[in-house]
Formats: structure tokens, C-alpha cells, sequence
């Protein structure tokens, strides 16, 4: 996705976008990368179940699209990618959610010898990004500690996102939506996780988005908003906010609304009809440099 | 030039038909599909095509790879429509050139040639933005239940868009399915559109949403073996190599939709070449260039998102 941007808005921001093909820009204390690549072929998907330990994986997965913001001076990173997203859909291992013909197939006569899939197709993670620090440029690969290793600690805190901050129109000197993964149920719904990012003079935000419809049954809303002012402090501070949204469509008739799945294409419009079921803010303070 | 063949010259631009056109085209498609077979018998040298999804321009890059219809004959294995921008010019060109050469193009249904797939995934919202109702929808989904279920290439390729079923052990129990209805939700003909293979089984499998039939190797083994065919030719399922053999070249995918799911795919499409003698040739091909779709891409603007 590409978006003009202004060369004066850019220059004034301080920030020069990247080079040799890559997407994304430096600005402040940061260089904030996207990547859009084509789905996995069947071979990377095999390597892929077998790192997973699984059979089952989206039908789309965006394995080499990636965002990442690093934090130039400590090499600290928050990346976005299917792999760990997957990795924790693994790890939380919701049970299936029967779709509606269900009930009527409870009747039919089951064939010689079937076996039940019990495996959590909808492809649910309470994955909220990755951190790493990079000790060395040189050595990307061995240099990298990941996760809780990496001494990055997110503490839960009082402060909220500063949604009047973000609705400022501040020019968007950098903006992009990757999509991770997708699956559409075999056309029982959708399930996608995307993470879309918008870079302004005074600071980045970032949405990162899991959508479930499992048609006739349950929608699910897991967004991840990730909050950083640019302010030159050797220290950054990003705010994550986190938050579920769960409801089934009997609820969502219950109180009024439609039921059809037409109505129910874009998350963004009827979130607010989805109550939450999990709430979280949390900051991390990007440790000095390295 | 007839008005068929004018019509014919429309659609290949990309123009959709007038809503009486439409109608009087169903009529006529709704006459020849009729009298076809459940499982619709097809000569060789054939050319088997799989999903579309209204991908017009991608389907054009199809015709100048496969050559066009009728020098080259055409199976198609369902799922023209949904999920792509054009499925009313792309179903419309399919059934017209049907009308025009029954003989050398098969149409065969999918599970999204069905009232209630097309009114979630994109058909039905394209028939009212581009008519201002939906009576082009009804015509097109009243044609839908008319359309075979499986094609028979030379008794010795058995195509059908989804897979098999437990219901089904012979292709005669397939000729006698009352095709002309709805999809159901269950039951020999809903499973002929949906069902999937799967590695990890060996016999049958039940997906993990309570419906949806999975098959293995030895029951695509049994069904080929019973039916005294080579192999099974489906589509249904996107393949980022445009085709994939399982259980040793017993059963064959082929996906005809490059770079699907509005253009993020990056997926290759194919068909795949029958001569006479059923010797075979995957052609594989890429999505129609940006310069030849009709409407430039559009760059989306800066999204004020919170």
C-alpha cells in the first residue's frame, strides 16, 4: 500500500524514509520497517507445522510480512509476525466452536472408521507483539534474545491511551497495514490478524488486530494499540493497550441488532457492540543505550 | 453478429449485460443445463479450470494461456463468483459462452454458487450496487441449482469442486442425486462441494466446526478403484502453487484464482491440459498485469485509525 507523502512534512519531522526497496522511516529514536509478502508456499508451510508441532495452519500465512520499530540506540525491538502469533495460538488452545449445520450433522450416519479434528480452527492467539533486543547489528541471527529473556519488562499501569492526541489530524508521514495470517473457516467466517501502523510528527501508533466472525455463531475482537510520543529521552515509554471483545450472534440478536454476517464485515463499525471481556494497559520502558 | 455474440463481445470487456439480457441468457442456459447428468460426461483434449472468483481480468489472463472457448474446451470446476470484484461480468461471460457452445465449455457447481454463500461473501452486495436490485442475483442463483455436480472425462478422470463423500461409494449414486435445489447443509450433494482431502486421516475425518467431511488416502484409493477411474480432479481449496497431487496421484487441486483474496496472495493460478490421450500439462500463470484492469489501483489514504 502505497500513500504519498509530503517531502516537507517529512524533512520538517525530521525523519528521511528508507531506502533500497524497504518500506517504512527514521524518525526520533527510531527506524520503523513494514514488510509485505506473499502467502507461504506449500514447502515453508511444512517447515512451518513442523516448528508449530501442528497439522493445522491458516490457509494464508503471511510468513516473511513483518512490522518492526527499533529503537535505534539500545537495538531494541517490537516486531509483529505469524510465527509467534501462531506460536501462542498453539500455547492457548481454545476448544472448536461448532458452526450451526453442526447440530443437524449430529444425526447423519457417521461413516466406517471417522475421526474427530478437535484442533482450534479458528486460529485464536492472545499474541500482543514480540520484543527482542539485537545486541549486534552484525550478528543478527545469534545476537537476538527474545521474549522474556531480553530483560524488557511491560508493567501494568493507570495511564490510558491519549485518544485526543490521536485524533488530531497531525500529517501521516508513514502509514501501512500488514496482513499475518488469514483463514476463511471454509467459508464459515473469517479470521485475520493484521497490524496496521501510522507514523506522525509527534509520535507512532499501532493497531494490532485479531477478527473472528464464526458465521451464526460468535465474533471475536482482540486488538492490541500500541502508544509512543517522540521526546527524545534516552528512555522511551510505549503504551500498550490491550483489549478483548467477545459476543455470539444470539446476544447480538438479543439486544436488537441484526444477525445477518453481511452486517458484520468490518470490525471497526460494530466493536462497540461487542462487550469486553478483557482489559489491560501496560508500559514498557525502553532501556537506555547498549 | 448475433445478440448472443454481441453480448459475448460485451462481457469480454467487462461490461455487464442489461437486467432483461440476463434473464433471457438464464432462460436459455437453464435449457441446455437441464439435460445434463450429475456427473456430466466430457471429451478429451479438455482443459480443467478451477476456482475463479471473479477475478475477471485474472480469467483473461486464463483464456490467453488455455486459448479461447470453443477452440479449446473448457471444464470449469465452480466458485466463479464472491469474494472478487467482477463475479457478475465473470459468471455472465461463463454462461453465455455456455449458450453459445454447450458443447465445448462445462460448467460445474461449487459451494459458492448458493443463495446463502453469495449473500455473506460478495455476489449478492454486487448484484444490488451494480443493478439497484437484486432480481440479477435471483436469476443467477435460480441457474446455480440447475448446474451439474461432477464431470466424468473420458470414464477415466472424475472432477468434482469439493470432494467426496460417505454417502457416495459409486458415480451411479451421484446420478441419482435430485441436484436441483439449494446447497444443503448436509448430505451426499452438500459434501460433493465441500469436502476436503486431509493427510493426517486415512479414512474420514470431521472437521473440528462440527461439519465438513475430511477424506484420506485410502478412501480416495477405494473410490477410484471402485469407480475404475485414474484420479480425482477437484478444486476448493487455494494452492500457492496453482496445483497440488496427493496420496500418490490419486487426487489433483487445481486453483485458477492467482494472487487471491484481493490481490494480497501472491499466489500463482493454473489449469490443467488434457490432450486427447489424457496426457497432462499444468499450465501455470500469473494475476493479469495493474494495467490491464479496467479501474487503476487505488492508493489508499492515510487512515486516521484509533
Amino acid at each position: 500500500m502505497e500513500v504519498e507523502v509530503d517531502e516537507k512534512d517529512l524533512r520538517s519531522a525530521g525523519a528521511e524514509l528508507l531506502t533500497d526497496g524497504r518500506r517504512g522511516l527514521r524518525i526520533s529514536v527510531w527506524e520503523i520497517e513494514s514488510r509485505n509478502r506473499s502467502i507461504l508456499t506449500s514447502l515453508a508451510l511444512q517447515q512451518w507445522e513442523q516448528n508449530l508441532q501442528t497439522c493445522h495452519l491458516p490457509e494464508m500465512i503471511f510468513g516473511e510480512s513483518c512490522l518492526v520499530l527499533k529503537h535505534v540506540g539500545s537495538g531494541t525491538k517490537i516486531h509483529f509476525n505469524a510465527f509467534d502469533a501462531l506460536a501462542g495460538w498453539k500455547q492457548e488452545g481454545l476448544p472448536p466452536v461448532e458452526v450451526p449445520a453442526a447440530a443437524k450433522w449430529k444425526f447423519r450416519s457417521k461413516p466406517f472408521q471417522q475421526v474427530i479434528l478437535d484442533y482450534d480452527y479458528t486460529f485464536t492467539t492472545p499474541y500482543c507483539g514480540s520484543e527482542t533486543v539485537e545486541l549486534d547489528a552484525d550478528k543478527r541471527e545469534s545476537g537476538e534474545i527474545s521474549g522474556g529473556s531480553s530483560g524488557l519488562h511491560w508493567e501494568d499501569c493507570e495511564e490510558q491511551l491519549d485518544v485526543a492526541a490521536l485524533a488530531l489530524k497531525e500529517p501521516i508521514l508513514f502509514y501501512d497495514e500488514v496482513v499475518l495470517y488469514e483463514d476463511e473457516l471454509a467459508d464459515n467466517g473469517v479470521s485475520l490478524l493484521t497490524v496496521k501502523v501510522r507514523v506522525m510528527p509527534s509520535s507512532w501508533f499501532l493497531l494490532l488486530r485479531f477478527w473472528l466472525r464464526v458465521d451464526g455463531v460468535l465474533m471475536r475482537l482482540r486488538d492490541t494499540r500500541m502508544h509512543c510520543v517522540f521526546d527524545e529521552s534516552a528512555n522511551p515509554v510505549i503504551l500498550r493497550e490491550r483489549c478483548w471483545r467477545e459476543g455470539t450472534f444470539q446476544a447480538l440478536s438479543a439486544n436488537g441488532y441484526p444477525t445477518d454476517s453481511a452486517s458484520y464485515s468490518d470490525p471497526s463499525i460494530i466493536s462497540q457492540r461487542l462487550p469486553v471481556i478483557m482489559h489491560q494497559t501496560q508500559k514498557l520502558r525502553v532501556p537506555g543505550n547498549l | 453478429m448475433s445478440d448472443l455474440d454481441r453480448q459475448i463481445e460485451q462481457l469480454k470487456k467487462c461490461e455487464p449485460l442489461k437486467e432483461s439480457e440476463v434473464k433471457a441468457l438464464c432462460l436459455k442456459a437453464m435449457e441446455i443445463l437441464v439435460e445434463e447428468s450429475n456427473v456430466q460426461r466430457v471429451d478429451a483434449p479438455v482443459t480443467i479450470c478451477g476456482d475463479i472468483h471473479g477475478q475477471f481480468y485474472d480469467m483473461k489472463e486464463l483464456f490467453k494461456v488455455g486459448g479461447d472457448c470453443p477452440k479449446t474446451n473448457y471444464l470449469f470446476l465452480g466458485d466463479f463468483v464472491d469474494r472478487g470484484f467482477y463475479s457478475v461480468e465473470t459468471f455472465l461471460l461463463l454462461l453465455a459462452l455456455k449458450v453459445r457452445y454447450p458443447d465445448r465449455i462445462t460448467l460445474i457447481r461449487g459451494n459458492h454458487e448458493s443463495r446463502q454463500i453469495t449473500q455473506v461473501y460478495g455476489f449478492y452486495d454486487e448484484c444490488l450496487r451494480k443493478y439497484g436490485s437484486v432480481n440479477v442475483w435471483r436469476y443467477c442463483t435460480d441457474i446455480f441449482d440447475y448446474l451439474s455436480l461432477s464431470a466424468l472425462i473420458e470414464n477415466k478422470i472424475f472432477s468434482v469442486h469439493g470432494g467426496l463423500s460417505p454417502a457416495i461409494s459409486t458415480l451411479d449414486q451421484i446420478r441419482t442425486i435430485d441436484r436441483k435445489q439449494e446447497v444443503p447443509h448436509d448430505g451426499a450433494m452438500c459434501d460433493l462441494l465441500w469436502s476436503d482431502p486431509e493427510d493426517i486421516v486415512d479414512g474420514w475425518g470431521l472437521s473440528p466446526r462440527g461439519a465438513g467431511f475430511l477424506f484420506g488416502g485410502s478412501v480416495v484409493t477405494s473410490f477410484n478403484h471402485t469407480n475404475n477411474i485414474d484420479y480425482i480432479c477437484r478444486a476448493h481449496q487455494l494452492v500457492m502453487e496453482g496445483y497440488k497431487w496427493m496420496f500418490n496421484n490419486q487426487i489433483v487441486t487445481v486453483w485458477s484464482a492467482p494472487n487471491y483474496c484481493y490481490s494480497r496472495c501472491g499466489n500463482v493460478a493454473a489449469i490443467l491440459e488434457l490432450d486427447e490421450n489424457l496426457n497432462k500439462q499444468f499450465r501455470v500463470f500469473d494475476a493479469a498485469p495493474q494495467e490491464s484492469r479496467g479501474a487503476p489501483a487505488k492508493k489508499p489514504a492515510p487512515d486516521y485509525f484509533l
